[in-house]
C-alpha cells in the first residue's frame, strides 16, 4: 500500500477503496487487538510475579492457557470423536472462543476452591503447575486419536493470531479486558503490599484470601479472554514487567503497573509487525514472534540475576 | 531489671491457647501483656517461639483456646481490624528491588490510606518524624534493597509505628545483627514500650538482653508455658526448663547457664 493512499484514507480524503477496505477492516482492527492483548498478558504477569514472590509467573503459570487450550481441543477435536465436525462451519471462530474461556475459567474456578484449602502461595503455584502438566497430558491424549484436519485447525489456534476478529468480537473483547484492567488497578495497594512478602501483607491488614481471589479473576478475565480470541501467546506475560522494571527503575504498581500495560501494548504492536514480514506476502505465526523476542530478555534477566 | 508495681491495662490476653495448624504443636499457654511493656519470649529452637507471635498477629490460625485484644477475640476480627491494635515484623523479609522507604512505610499506612495507597498528609508527616525517631531521616528516597540489616530492622520497627498498633510483635528482631545494631535495635523497642506506651513482645535467643531490658519474659519451656518478671522467674529455677538437657543449669549471679 502506498503511504500517500494510507495517509490519505486515515484522514478522510479521497482514496482508492482496497486501501481503506485493507486498512479499515483488516489491519486497524489487528493492532487494536495486538494492543490489548499486549497490555492485558503484560499486566497479567506483573500481578502473578508479585504475588506468587516469582521472577518466571506468567499469565499462564496457573493452567490458565492450558485449560483454554482443553477447551479448544475437546471443542475441535473431541466434537468430531461423535461424528461431529466443526472445523469450517461459520460457528467455530465463536464456538473456540467460548470453549477457550470456558477452558481457562473452569481453571481458575478450580484453582480459587484450592486456595481455600493451602495456607501459602508457593503451594498454589505448584498445584498450578501439576494442573497445567495434567491439561496439557490430556490435550495431547485428544490429539492422538483425532484426525488430521482437526488437529491442523487446533495447531493453528495454537499459534495465535491477532486476525479474524470481527468488530463485534473486538468489542466483546475490549470490554472483558476493561474490566479486567480495572480491578487490576483497584488492585495495585494489595501488590504494593505483597512486595514485602505474605507475612508482612496479613499484618499490614490485607485480607490474603480476598487479594488472591481478585488477582485471580483479573488475571483470567485479561489473559483467559486474550488466549481465547488470539491464541495462547508465550513470554510477553514473563518478560514485559521486567523490562518495565529495569527501565522505570520503580517496583511500586502504581508506577510499574501502567508502565508495564503501555510497553507490552508496544511491544506487541512490534511483534506483530514484525510478523507482518513488510514486504512479504506471508504472515509469521505470532507465538513463534513473541518467543523470539521474550525469551532472550528472560535469558538476560537470569544472566544479570536482575530477579524481582 | 524493672519491677513495675503500677496498675497497667492489660492489652493482650492468652487463654490455654494451643499453637499448631493441623497438628498441635505447643498447648496451654496462658499470658498476658500490658500498655507499655516490653516482653521477651525464650524458648529453644523450633518449640514454637515465632509460631506463638504469628498466631496472636493473625497471620497464622492456632488451633484451640482463646487470644483477645482489647477483649475481643482475635478470630472474630477482620484482618483490617485487627492490624489496627496487632501489627508482626517477621525475621527477614523479601526486599524488592527500586522499592523506596517512604512508599515501603506508606504501606503501613493501608488501613487509612485510599483505594489507590495513597496517603493523607498527616500521614506524610507522620512518616518523616517516624523515620527520624529510629534515625533513619534521611533516608526516605533509599531503595530499600540497599539498606543494612539493621537499617532494614529499624526500618520495619518504623513501619509498625506508622501502622499505630498498641501491640508490636517482633521476630528475633536482633538475629542477623551485630553488636552495636542489636543494642540500638533494642534500646529502640525498650523506649517505644516505656515512652510510648506501646507494647513490644519479641523472641530472642539472648536471655541475657532478656532479663536486663525486659518486664517480663514468657518462657516456652521443654514441658511448660511460664510468664513472670525476669527476677520472679530467676528465682523460680524458671530458666532451667528451658530445655529438655537438664545438665544445662542456669547460674542466677553470672545470668547464663553452666
Amino acid at each position: 500500500m502506498p503511504i500517500k493512499d494510507i495517509i490519505a484514507a486515515i484522514t478522510g480524503d479521497q482514496a482508492p477503496s482496497w486501501v481503506s477496505n485493507i486498512l479499515f477492516s483488516y489491519r486497524i482492527p489487528k493492532a487494536i487487538t495486538a494492543l490489548m492483548a499486549g497490555a492485558a498478558l503484560s499486566i497479567c504477569g506483573l500481578q502473578m510475579q508479585t504475588l506468587f514472590k516469582n521472577p518466571l509467573a506468567d499469565p499462564f503459570i496457573l493452567g490458565i492457557s492450558s485449560g483454554a487450550g482443553l477447551g479448544v481441543a475437546i471443542f475441535i477435536m473431541g466434537f468430531s470423536a461423535f461424528g461431529i465436525s466443526v472445523s469450517g462451519s461459520l460457528l467455530a471462530n465463536i464456538g473456540i472462543v467460548t470453549a477457550a474461556w470456558l477452558g481457562a475459567s473452569a481453571i481458575t474456578l478450580l484453582i480459587l476452591l484450592v486456595s481455600k484449602k493451602l495456607q501459602d502461595n508457593i503451594s498454589l503455584l505448584i498445584f498450578g503447575i501439576m494442573i497445567g502438566s495434567v491439561t496439557g497430558a490430556i490435550i495431547s491424549l485428544i490429539q492422538y486419536f483425532s484426525s488430521s484436519t482437526d488437529l491442523k485447525v487446533f495447531v493453528m489456534w495454537t499459534m495465535g493470531s491477532f486476525s479474524g476478529l470481527s468488530t463485534s468480537q473486538i468489542w466483546i473483547l475490549f470490554l472483558l479486558v476493561f474490566i479486567g484492567f480495572a480491578l487490576s488497578i483497584y488492585n495495585i495497594k494489595d501488590l504494593n503490599a505483597l512486595l514485602l512478602g505474605e507475612a508482612y501483607a496479613k499484618s499490614l491488614g490485607v485480607n490474603l484470601e480476598n487479594t488472591r481471589k481478585r488477582i485471580l479473576i483479573a488475571t483470567t478475565l485479561l489473559a483467559g479472554s486474550v488466549t481465547a480470541f488470539c491464541g495462547p501467546i508465550g513470554f510477553i506475560g514473563i518478560a514485559v514487567p521486567h523490562i518495565a522494571r529495569m527501565i522505570f527503575k520503580n517496583a511500586n504498581h502504581k508506577i510499574l503497573l501502567p508502565a508495564t500495560a503501555l510497553l507490552g501494548a508496544a511491544l506487541m504492536i512490534f511483534a506483530d509487525t514484525v510478523s507482518q514480514l513488510p514486504g512479504q506476502a506471508q504472515v509469521l505465526p505470532i507465538n513463534t514472534v513473541s518467543a523470539l523476542i521474550g525469551v532472550p530478555v528472560i535469558m538476560y534477566i537470569i544472566l544479570k540475576s536482575k530477579i524481582v | 531489671m524493672k519491677e513495675t508495681t503500677k496498675e497497667r491495662e492489660i492489652v493482650l490476653k492468652l487463654n490455654n491457647v494451643s499453637l499448631g495448624y493441623n497438628k498441635t504443636i505447643y498447648s496451654n499457654i496462658n499470658a498476658s501483656a500490658s500498655k507499655g511493656e516490653i516482653i521477651a519470649v525464650i524458648g529453644a529452637n523450633g518449640t514454637g517461639k515465632s509460631t506463638l507471635l504469628k498466631s496472636i498477629s493473625g497471620v497464622l490460625p492456632y488451633r484451640n483456646g482463646e487470644i483477645t485484644v482489647f477483649g475481643q477475640n482475635t478470630k472474630k476480627q477482620k484482618p483490617n481490624q485487627l492490624a489496627q491494635r496487632v501489627s508482626f515484623v517477621p525475621t527477614q523479609s523479601p526486599r524488592a528491588k527500586n522499592f523506596s522507604l517512604f512508599d515501603m512505610l506508606a504501606t503501613g499506612c493501608y488501613n487509612r490510606s485510599n483505594w489507590i495507597g495513597n496517603i493523607s498528609n498527616e500521614d506524610q508527616i507522620l512518616i518523616g518524624n517516624t523515620l527520624q525517631k529510629v534515625g533513619l531521616s534521611s533516608f526516605e528516597d533509599r531503595d530499600i534493597s540497599t539498606l543494612s540489616d539493621g537499617e532494614f530492622q529499624r526500618a520495619a520497627i518504623a513501619r509498625s509505628l506508622v501502622q499505630n498498633s498498641q501491640i508490636i510483635l517482633l521476630d528475633e528482631p536482633t538475629a542477623f545483627l551485630d553488636i552495636a545494631n542489636k543494642i540500638i535495635v533494642i534500646k529502640l523497642l525498650q523506649d517505644i514500650a516505656h515512652n510510648q506506651n506501646k507494647t513490644i513482645i519479641f523472641s530472642t535467643h539472648d536471655l541475657l538482653q532478656a532479663i536486663k531490658t525486659c518486664d517480663k519474659i514468657w518462657i516456652l519451656g521443654h514441658s511448660n508455658f511460664m510468664e513472670g518478671t525476669p527476677n520472679s522467674l530467676i528465682e523460680k529455677g524458671a530458666f532451667d526448663k528451658i530445655f529438655k538437657d537438664s545438665s544445662l543449669k542456669f547460674d542466677s549471679t553470672l545470668l547464663t547457664f553452666v
